[in-house]
């Protein structure tokens, strides 16, 4: 009987080393918006209304933020340019404007949200991608002045001096749009969710075993693979890379990441510029505007922050971490010839 | 009082056979716990959420060609044992081409102007949740 007993006991003790119970399916939903693929995924509470209160909020902010709907609000702004009027305006957009516009003078030269002219005639904003003629290039780089960006927030109008101005938000849209879903979810009563809003990457509480989201961040030289992984709680991480969207012509590449004071992509010497921030807006908008500053501004900025973390790829392979995110950094790149350094204040 | 087994110095067939029966069973169990499962890949392709194909890259033995020409902007792909890439698209972002093979469980290809997804789905775990990029 004993050894009876001792062999079930043993097989009691063996099943306590299995495997962990896997994370439970999250209620989910892919779909398009804001020119991009978004994921929701939602793993607690009740997950289908939270998924689809998400969704909602990313979808109503795109009816009002799109450049290429001319029913939205931001498509009036653009076609009142230089008229004098101001144009009356949801608040969340006015929010938006005033952030952006915030950027621009905290990095001049560096972000400018009046930037669509240019990139109009690089063809990034619409099916025909090419290299504008220099003549071309400097009349919409002329119109490039987000200081020509009047934004009453109390009022909720907006106006743009001159015409032909048009302002282009892609670069603080889906930071926003975050936001706005991550207290939808939380307003539906769920607390544990991921979201990948074209690659921006939202991490809302922590998993359900009560361990941090692991988030990896894509590797620009080779997008099927990370460089490392983050942990994340709250926050959002946002990437930006010259390797999402370009061309070719003449055997040369052309990226998406334009210098606002070249009217030319950013060539900074950085691959791709990651930013981590419980303010998702900020995030979305400093990875662009640090991929153009450069590896030595991006750190000097960060230093003189403390509300962001950063990871830096730099063209001769080094990835630079800031100290911040440095628990539960796992570099996974090194036999990609990836040599990894931490950042200090 | 003490029992009749503590009595006894020698051990009985008995207790060979139980150690053995234990010994074979942890085998068994730790050997079916430490086994990484066989990458079995599916690829899914939808058109703006509606699946449109789905292929079990473990049966695909030579490459296959999937060519959408309904799309608004046609493109082709390839379907082949280790992943799938676009060949060939008549967008002119070429973003979708640009992203080259996946292979991986969690990766996509993105065709935006034709709303259209690859998927790769599997049975081997990420190290991670998600991926910003």
């Amino acid at each position: 009987m004993k050894r009876i007993l001792s062999v079930f006991l043993f097989f009691i003790l063996l099943t306590g080393c299995a495997a962990p119970a896997a994370q439970t399916e999250p209620s989910q939903a892919q779909f398009f918006s804001m020119d991009t693929v978004m994921t929701v995924r939602v793993y607690d509470g009740p997950g289908e209304e939270a998924v689809q209160a998400a969704r909602q909020a990313v979808e109503e902010l795109d009816g009002l933020l799109s450049r290429t709907d001319a029913d939205s609000q931001l498509s009036a702004l653009n076609a009142h340019a230089g008229d004098g009027i101001s144009v009356p305006l949801d608040s969340r957009v006015t929010e938006l404007l005033a952030f952006a516009k915030s950027v621009s003078q905290l990095l001049p030269g560096d972000f400018d949200v009046t930037i669509a002219p240019v990139m109009d005639a690089w063809g990034f904003t619409t099916d025909q991608r090419q290299v504008p003629d220099p003549q071309t290039l400097a009349g919409a780089l002329s119109l490039v002045d987000s200081g020509k960006l009047e934004v009453d927030k109390e009022a909720s109008t907006a106006r743009l001096e001159a015409a032909g101005m048009e302002v282009d938000l892609g670069a603080v849209a889906k930071g926003y749009a975050a936001g706005q879903a991550a207290a939808a979810i939380r307003d539906a009563g769920s607390s544990s969710a991921l979201l990948d809003l074209g690659g921006n990457v939202t991490a809302l509480g922590r998993k359900e075993d009560g361990s941090a989201w692991q988030v990896g961040v894509k590797d620009p030289q080779d997008t099927a693979q990370t460089l490392c992984v983050l942990s994340m709680e709250d926050q959002t991480a946002s990437t930006s890379g010259g390797y999402e969207r370009y061309f070719e012509e003449n055997g040369i590449q052309y990226h998406h990441i334009i210098d606002p004071k070249t009217g030319y992509p950013a060539d900074s010497g950085l691959l791709s510029v990651t930013v981590v921030s419980e303010n998702h807006m900020l995030a979305d908008a400093l990875s662009t505007a640090l991929f153009v500053a450069g590896e030595d501004a991006a750190l000097e900025f960060w230093r003189s922050r403390t509300n962001f973390e950063l990871v830096l790829c730099t063209a001769d392979s080094r990835v630079v971490v800031t100290q911040g995110l440095e628990e539960g950094l796992r570099p996974t790149g090194e036999e990609r010839g990836y040599t990894y350094e931490i950042a200090r204040r | 009082m003490r029992s009749p087994a503590a009595d006894r110095r020698r051990p009985t067939l008995w207790d060979g056979l139980t150690a053995l029966l234990v010994a074979t069973a942890a085998f068994l169990l730790l050997a079916a716990l430490q086994s990484e499962p066989g990458e079995s890949l599916t690829a899914a392709v939808t058109l703006d959420g509606e699946i449109l194909a789905e292929y079990r890259l473990e049966e695909i033995t030579q490459p296959v060609t999937l060519t959408l020409d309904e799309l608004s902007y046609p493109l082709t792909l390839l379907v082949e044992g280790d992943g799938v890439s676009i060949l060939h698209s008549d967008c002119p972002s070429q973003d979708c081409v640009h992203t080259g093979k996946i292979t991986q469980a969690g990766q996509q290809i993105i065709c935006l102007p034709n709303r259209l997804i690859v998927s790769l789905t599997g049975t081997h775990d990420l190290d991670f949740d998600a991926v910003t990029g």
